[in-house]
């Protein structure tokens, strides 16, 4: 139960030291711990799958895709940025806070147990015979992303 | 074979690079508006009559093995994929001429397809995920879209509607995973079996709560409109008019509707809060659209306005004011995409999309300026347009229901409506032509071509409204107040 709190405390505290973090480094380098230790969350309530992809996909590879991209961008000049929105983010994550004490204890007590394993049977068995119609959607949110990569960094002709 | 809807312009969008590689212009017009002609006609052909039998779902196996490829349709999921495959062709046969100067006509027609796609997708799924993804396909090509043109302001544009867009697709995950956990299911039907056993008011209210929240703001409702004015006007005009003529409906909204119909079921609570959410969108903005001297602007504007009447009707939730709504929806999409198509052929004709540089180009583009005035006096509700029909419905249902201040309300914020679209016609299509016009022409044969269509659609609607209503509307609003 310590463990459980602890995992949960550093998760909530490395992704609010993502968002506020001034140097974008550090802040990705946040968000990966963040991610890190849901997946460790992810495995301890006995769901491994997602637990192996969220360290692999988001604490790794994109961690990797973030930091190469700050690597090959130029820093010209500092962007300042007003305090109002300095000011914004740590009013919200307080009021969310009151609100998740005041609204949730009660709200997870009415939600029935269901569970815990996959009714379905395996993993593969359920992304394939479950959600199916789920990775058509994924096959064209790849194509719309990679339609829009080509779109946003092409040459512009002058011939068109 | 209704898995067409989704498959053929995904399909279609994956060779398109390649087709680019080949022919840079030609066969990807060909190809991209041969896929939205041939949904349309399927829609208003084939589609028809296989509801014939009441809704339907398919099924489909993947080379024997079963797998859960699962769509469904029914009356109000076949109206609205005809709204889509309408405007959509429509757009197409637009962007012919009007692509022409942005180039890479390939890659916009592919994800003008995948868009299409991910409103049909997001149409004929009967799942709470299911509807996030799609929204999400939809959404990833809607914003490189706005941004298509590259400059500044489109990027800012793009870049504003992405991040509050992500706000609106959190909202809406996390109420389904709410619910999911909750009743273990995921389906609609399941959803809504397992709410009625669950003594769970709170957690439902909760849930409606950020789904409010979540498609308002997919749906641009005051006030989480802020995003709209700046995304719509900046998108290169076709689609501009996809935007506003159908994406902030299907997927803010038809899906709003849906789970609230299908699932929640309307309470008067929940009625009352859509109505006035509805009602404050109305007014607030018709007078933010006074104020405007871009012509685009003043059209998203107008949207927001518009959409608050279709919320109206629909969140009304009496038998006529769904058909009200719903046929509401239908006019706006015609007439909101005929007048954005309109606004484009001005921008390319004159350069400007400012207001007071305009005027006169009635005398250099009158195809332009007469289906403009037919789009208008629609929007605005002036007889015997399709708008009309649709405003009365609305306000005869509000009268009937005993909601006499909204009906007021509606009554006189469509004559705000009336009051700027006439601005906009006359500082840009009447009075005196501006000298700096003179060598103004009409817009190319597609583009001029595409107006025109959508123009007679627009005064069918109107003349032949009892027909359409008793047709597309009625199925559609039997399955809402039916419930599933």
């Amino acid at each position: 139960m310590i463990l459980h709190l602890a995992l949960l405390v550093g998760l909530v505290l490395f992704s609010v030291l993502a968002i506020l973090a001034r140097d974008l480094i550090k802040s990705a380098i946040c968000l990966a711990a963040a991610s890190l230790l849901l997946g460790i969350i992810f495995f301890r309530m006995g769901a491994p799958y997602a637990g192996v992809f969220e360290i692999s996909v988001v604490a790794g590879l994109i961690t990797v895709l973030f930091i190469l991209t700050i690597a090959l961008t130029k820093t010209e000049g500092d962007v300042r940025e007003s305090k109002l929105v300095r000011m914004v983010f740590p009013l919200f994550f307080v009021i969310f806070a009151l609100i998740d004490a005041l609204v949730m204890k009660g709200l997870l007590a009415k939600i029935p147990m269901l569970e815990s394993a996959a009714r379905g049977g395996t993993f593969s068995d359920v992304l394939w015979r479950e959600r199916t119609f789920d990775l058509v959607g994924q096959i064209a949110v790849i194509l719309a992303g990679v339609f829009a990569v080509l779109a946003l960094f092409r040459k512009r002709d002058p011939h068109d | 074979m209704i898995f067409l809807y989704l498959a053929l312009p995904l399909a279609v969008a994956a060779v398109l690079p390649l087709v680019g590689k080949v022919s840079k212009k030609t066969l990807p017009d060909l190809l991209g508006n041969a896929t939205m002609a041939f949904l349309l006609v399927y829609t208003a052909t084939g589609a028809k009559s296989l509801l014939a039998g009441g809704p339907l779902v398919q099924r489909l196996d993947w080379f024997g093995e079963t797998v859960n490829l699962q769509v469904a349709l029914d009356g109000f999921g076949l109206f609205m994929l005809l709204a889509v495959q309408l405007v959509s062709l429509a757009v197409g046969l637009f962007s012919i001429d009007y692509m022409e100067h942005y180039g890479a006509k390939a890659n916009y027609y592919a994800l003008l397809l995948v868009m299409v796609a991910g409103m049909n997708g997001l149409i004929l799924s009967t799942d709470l995920f299911n509807i996030y993804i799609f929204l999400e396909v939809a959404a990833v090509a809607s914003y490189a879209l706005v941004a298509y043109g590259l400059e500044h302001d489109e990027l800012e544009a793009s870049f504003k509607y992405l991040m509050l867009s992500v706000v609106a697709s959190a909202a809406i995950l996390v109420a389904v995973a709410v619910l999911f956990g909750m009743t273990g299911g995921l389906s609609f039907a399941a959803v809504a079996e397992g709410l009625k056993t669950l003594p769970a008011r709170g957690v439902v209210a909760v849930c409606s709560a950020l789904f409010l929240m979540g498609f308002g703001l997919k749906a641009a409702l005051v006030p989480f409109h802020a995003w709209l004015p700046d995304a719509h006007p900046s998108a290169p005009a076709p689609i501009s008019a996809v935007l506003s003529g159908l994406l902030i409906k299907v997927s803010g909204v038809y899906a709003l509707t849906r789970i609230f119909f299908n699932i929640f079921g309307l309470t008067p609570a929940l009625s009352q809060v859509l109505m006035w959410t509805a009602a404050v969108s109305v007014v607030v903005a018709a007078f933010l659209a006074l104020g405007q001297k871009d012509i685009k602007r003043m059209l998203a504007y107008s949207s927001v306005s518009q959409v608050g009447y279709i919320v109206l009707g629909i969140g009304l939730g009496t038998p006529l004011g769904l058909a009200g709504g719903l046929f509401h929806l239908l006019n706006h999409a015609l007439a909101k995409g005929l007048l954005f198509l309109n606004s484009g052929s001005v921008q390319q004709a004159t350069g400007t999309r400012d207001l007071e540089e305009m005027g006169g180009l009635a005398r250099r583009m009158p195809v332009t300026a007469g289906t403009s005035l037919v789009g208008a006096l629609s929007v605005a509700g002036v007889p015997p347009l399709g708008g009309f029909w649709s405003k009365l419905l609305i306000i005869i249902a509000l009268v009937q229901a005993g909601e006499g201040v909204l009906a007021v309300i509606a009554v006189l914020a469509s004559v705000l409506t009336l009051w700027y679209y006439l601005i906009l016609q006359r500082k840009a299509f009447f009075g005196k032509l501006n000298e700096r016009w003179r060598d103004v022409r009409e817009a190319p044969f597609w583009m001029a071509a595409a107006t025109v269509v959508l123009a007679l659609l627009v005064i069918g609607m109107g003349i032949l409204f009892a027909s359409v209503l008793r047709t597309w509307i009625q199925p559609a609003a039997d399955v809402l107040t039916r419930g599933f």
